[in-house]
């Protein structure tokens, strides 16, 4: 019976990574390309060199919301944009850890455990119902939170600013005439390491499996026994834990904490989640580096673009992206209706 | 028959109780009550758009901060009168309507959503941008002229007027070919087209009127607020109150716009006095709450009760 | 009959509406908003949230001394009613608050508000209406140059009911430059200065203080008070590339303390000058905990310092009175909180003014006495730096005009310390 179950699944699976395999191969030749152009230009320019590297950190933020971003749409083809304000909030539930004794990485854990909690309870309470009745029904929902989230958290614990310890300390490596904070490689290596455990999770586990086919073909995944609806909370439950991670990884880049946290870090998140394509999760991790790079370089380079344009720059990437390719770099679904 | 005079009975107390309540009410209230008006036209504009053609917008922030600024502008630099800088504002935001309206016909749903709410968070990064011209961060202040005619009194009067006159001009668009159009469209696009509607028009064209309606409330707000227009005030938050405003009314019902305003336009007023929570952003925990209780339990907001309540009574 | 009980009603109607209009007429208060016999009530907006919310202990210490001078009397019997409401430091929210406070709560004078762009979002209503704006938390020369003249910088009218308190931008950094001149002669200039008002009235004043050597500025860049630090810190990063070595930060204080957590961040060690409202030792001492090397940045003060300068009378008494009205605010004033001096002192003004406003203050009596303060020799102000005075007349717009350079020395931990002579005169 479990055989039979799992090689169900495993076609499932088969067919659909079959699905983008056409244009994959152009846009990883793209992907090197911009590498090497990235790497040429540090080892030329000190400067350089130091905008990618801290493009590549505040980028892991972005891809880290991204991919939470996806992770929601995937599972129930719904646009949180609540998803920045509970990420924000909690990064406040760890703050309060901390102030209540326990040491950063064991609040970190801890609030890991909560994000997730949080999310498939506000997924199961509050998405669910309305699900059935119309996406932009849902939509409204998220933006209700939103408001309802930034409310709460400034009646908890007020708008002025906080201080949370620094997680990996003050100390500054130079290479060469660069210097790179232990900050930068902490938020890139945290957010790299939360990714790839997520991607184990759905390619060599029986539940990711099980979420990646409630996802894509949920009449069928019901049907070899999968707990589609469960299936669906826990994609909102991963996808706050994500969020949980760019919160306490954007606090330290900021060195305060305050309400409007991630609030100018969510258009640049759906950027890159749009980038990358809305429904691949390596699209969101990858689009963030991009757009986190590129905005600094185009700041320093580009005497147009001054520091101003850079959320609207994120809109012109937004809906160039959505009119030219709306799967994005790495997407595979049809997104376009009549 | 009989349906109808109601409806213009019910329609000419609304009109008494504004016309009164300037007498009754103190200065400071009758700016209040003034903000609702500029929020039913914000309102009713996004009505047309979500309620009518079935298009999402999280971005009528920035129609209202364009027509703000044009007459702020417009006042500052030539002294233009008033009145003229509103029609310009909403002939400025139907066309940045249409604009926006075409490239969002390849959109939807929650990608429509998505673009509209990048617009509303890039739209009042602009004026930081060209700071000579739109003030940067300092605003644009309105001429003296501007500032001495805009009171209270004044501002509550044209923004109810305004309302008045856009109310009317929706009901004609709407009881006509083209709110049917924009009927089909949001009922089924596929049958819409198979019946003969020209899809594109009729979208691109609700996105232009929606945003011109919302350009003659920024208008509004801007001299409300002393004639000063800043970036900040018209933020993402204006575009998610109006997106609030716009469920509680219950998409489709110009008669819970008039709700829909008044909970959006009184509530930051009234919630300060809320004793548990007070403060300034007791306003946010009530409307967060507010809308997603709404879209839980009365999913057609005030219009939906309305009718559910008619229907007890009528059955 | 029908007919006549509808007419008999609207003419009650009418009747009712009459009253309700005469009624209101009648309630309007006689004689001066926000003076009763026992009370005198005024207002100010602040920014309790929001990016510039490191100030919010200013207006608390300001209620602090007026609850010490309530205490002891009031003036004249009457005791001082303070309302202030948050605004975010955002221009866009000022009018709406600032009218509240006007016509909802008829405050007597609006006293105290914070930050440049939220005065000139309100100067032109509260002139026109001639209520005092008086004593502001920003130090613009526009409060000064707009009292008599209708420059084109005031709006085209004068404004002589909005005042100031502190020691003005444009001079301060006039002292920043002359210092810059003697000390570093061929310096190499980068400026970070807010994209706004406040910050184009600084770097006005640091060219002008600079002179024929202000093309020694290599760099200025300007940046969004919203901005995040990566932002500041490619800014920082295009000074460094343009050759600069020496920054002069003209910021809010949450930028400033990006700034110099950035600059270290980025292996950059210029000499580093910042502005006194960024000053304050809590915002140096929590850049510091983030790593900012701060021994050697140069600042200015008007102030005493409550560690540094704790012996001194002045000091003792702000401490007692913080101690005894605003006790949440005594951690914060042992760690040397800048902001706590400043309210206290802004306080002392205003109700050194308010006792030559007369027995039976009106917004005219009380804004002749802010235009003719003299608080030196016996009427010293308690919370201004030893040797410096506050006055103002016809010819003084500016009521404070001197200033004293300070350093930080003692690292991440450490604190300013004052050197050099006593700058007056400033303009």
């Amino acid at each position: 019976m479990a055989t039979a179950e799992t090689s169900r699944l495993e076609s499932l699976r088969n067919r659909s990574a079959a699905l983008g395999a056409g244009s994959t191969p152009i846009v990883m030749l793209l992907l090197v390309a911009v590498a090497v152009a990235l790497l040429v230009g540090s080892l030329r320019s000190a400067t350089f060199a130091q905008l990618t590297v801290q493009g590549l950190a505040v980028g892991s933020v972005y891809g880290s919301l991204a991919l939470a971003l996806v992770l929601v749409y995937r599972a129930t083809h719904v646009v949180n944009f609540a998803q920045g304000e509970l990420a924000m909030a909690t990064t406040y539930i760890a703050y309060q850890l901390i102030q209540w004794g326990l040491s950063y990485w064991e609040a970190f854990f801890a609030t890991l455990a909560i994000a997730f909690l949080l999310g498939t309870v506000l997924e199961v309470t509050l998405i669910r119902p309305v699900l059935h009745r119309s996406v932009i029904a849902a939509v409204i929902v998220t933006v209700g939170l939103f408001v309802l989230i930034d409310g709460v958290v400034d009646w908890i614990w007020g708008g002025d600013f906080k201080f949370m310890p620094s997680p990996f300390g003050t100390r500054i490596y130079h290479v060469g005439s660069v210097s790179i904070a232990r900050l930068y490689i902490g938020m890139f290596v945290v957010v790299i390491i939360s990714v790839l455990l997520v991607w184990a999770l759905f390619r060599f586990t029986k539940l990711g499996l099980g979420m990646r086919a409630a996802a894509l073909r949920p009449a069928e995944a019901a049907f070899v026994g999968v707990r589609v609806e469960w299936m669906l909370a826990l994609g909102w439950g991963l996808a706050a834990l994500l969020g949980a991670v760019a919160g306490l990884m954007a606090e330290p880049s900021q060195f305060t904490l305050e309400p409007t946290l991630m609030q100018p870090i969510l258009v640049y998140a759906f950027a890159a989640a749009v980038l990358g394509g809305l429904d691949s999760p390596a699209g969101a991790v990858v689009g963030g580096l991009l757009i986190g790079v590129a905005l600094n370089l185009m700041v320093q380079y580009v005497p147009a673009i001054t520091s101003e344009l850079q959320a609207p720059t994120a809109f012109a990437v937004i809906l160039a992206v959505l009119l030219i390719k709306p799967s994005g770099l790495f997407g595979h679904r049809e997104v376009r209706r009549v | 028959m009989r349906s109808r005079i109601l409806v213009l009975f019910s329609l000419a107390v609304v009109a008494a109780v504004l016309c009164l309540l300037p007498f009754i009410l103190s200065d400071y209230n009758v700016s209040l009550v003034a903000q609702v008006g500029i929020f039913f036209m914000a309102v009713l504009g996004l009505d047309i758009l979500t309620g009518y053609s079935g298009q999402i917008s999280i971005g009528h922030g920035a129609f209202m901060c364009i027509g703000g600024y044009t007459t702020a502008v417009l006042s500052r630099d030539h002294n233009t009168n008033l009145f003229v800088t509103m029609l310009i504002a909403f002939a400025i935001c139907f066309v940045v309507g249409l604009l926006v309206g075409l490239p969002a016909l390849r959109l939807s749903g929650a990608y429509l959503a998505l673009v509209t709410f990048a617009l509303a968070v890039s739209v009042p990064q602009l004026p930081l941008k060209w700071s000579s011209f739109l003030g940067g961060r300092d605003g644009v202040q309105t001429s003296e002229a501007a500032q001495q005619t805009a009171t209270n009194l004044w501002v509550y009067g044209v923004a109810w007027a305004a309302s008045a006159i856009l109310f009317v001009l929706a009901w004609l668009i709407l009881r006509g070919r083209v709110g049917r159009a924009f009927r089909a469209v949001r009922d089924s696009e596929i049958a819409a087209v198979a019946s003969g509607v020209e899809l594109p028009v009729y979208k691109t064209l609700a996105f232009g009127i929606s945003a011109a309606f919302a350009g003659v409330a920024g208008s509004l707000f801007v001299l409300a607020n002393n004639g000063f227009a800043a970036p900040d005030e018209f933020g993402i938050f204006l575009s998610l109150q109006i997106l609030i405003g716009a469920a509680v009314a219950g998409l489709g019902s110009l008669w819970g716009v008039l709700v829909g305003a008044a909970f959006v336009g009184l509530l930051p007023s009234v919630s300060s006095s809320v004793p548990v929570i007070g403060s300034a952003h007791g306003q946010d925990v009530v409307f967060g709450a507010a809308v997603i209780l709404v879209m839980l339990v009365l999913p057609e907001g005030f219009a939906g009760l309305v009718a559910r309540l008619r229907k007890l009574a009528g059955a | 009959m029908p007919v006549n009980r509808k007419k008999l009603g609207a003419i009650l109607v009418a009747l009712l509406a009459t009253a309700a209009v005469a009624g209101t007429a009648a309630a309007s208060h006689p004689g001066t908003p926000g003076v009763t016999k026992k009370q005198i009530v005024i207002g100010g907006t602040f920014p309790f949230t929001g990016p510039a919310a490191l100030y919010k202990t200013i207006p608390v210490a300001e209620q602090a001394y007026y609850a010490y001078v309530n205490a002891h009397g009031g003036v004249f019997h009457r005791k001082i009613k303070d309302i202030t409401l948050d605004d975010q430091y955002d221009p866009g929210q000022t009018p709406g608050l600032t009218k509240k406070l006007v016509e909802q709560d008829h405050v007597f004078a609006v006293v105290g508000s914070l930050g440049t762009a939220p005065i000139l979002s309100t100067w032109n209503y509260l002139n026109k209406r001639k209520i005092p704006q008086v004593l502001v938390a920003t130090g613009d020369a526009y409060w000064g140059q707009c009292v008599h003249k209708a420059l084109k910088v005031c709006g085209g009218k004068a404004k002589p009911w909005t005042m100031g308190w502190q020691p003005d931008y444009p001079g301060e950094a006039r002292v920043y430059a002359r210092y810059i001149l003697k000390n570093k002669p061929g310096a190499k200039i980068g400026v970070l200065y807010q994209n706004d008002a406040y910050g184009a009235n600084y770097l006005a004043g640091l060219k002008a203080g600079l002179g024929s050597s202000k093309n020694q500025i290599v760099d200025a860049e300007s940046y969004n008070v919203t901005d995040s630090a990566q932002v500041i810190a490619t800014h920082l990063v295009k000074m460094r590339t343009k050759g600069a070595d020496t920054l002069v930060i003209f910021a809010t204080p949450q930028p400033t303390i990006y700034a110099l957590i950035d600059r270290t961040a980025i292996g950059w060690s210029p000499l580093t000058l910042v502005n006194n409202v960024s000053a304050n030792r809590l915002f140096l001492l929590s850049a510091g905990q983030n790593g900012a090397s701060l021994n050697g940045v140069v600042s200015s003060t008007y102030t005493p310092s409550p560690t540094v300068q704790a012996n001194l009378k002045g000091v003792k008494f702000g401490k007692s009175i913080i101690a005894k009205y605003a006790p949440s605010l005594n951690q914060s004033w042992a760690e040397g909180d800048g902001n706590l001096v400043y309210g206290l002192g802004v306080a002392w003004t205003f109700v050194d003014a308010l006792k030559h406003a007369g027995k039976n203050p009106t917004r005219a009596s009380l804004m002749h006495a802010l235009r003719h303060l003299n608080e030196s020799g016996h009427n010293k102000n308690p919370f201004v730096y030893p040797g410096m005075n506050v006055k103002t007349s016809n010819s003084r717009t500016f009521p404070m005009e001197q200033l004293k350079l300070i350093k930080w020395s003692g690292g991440a931990g450490g604190d300013w310390h004052s050197f050099g002579k006593l700058y007056t005169g400033i303009h």
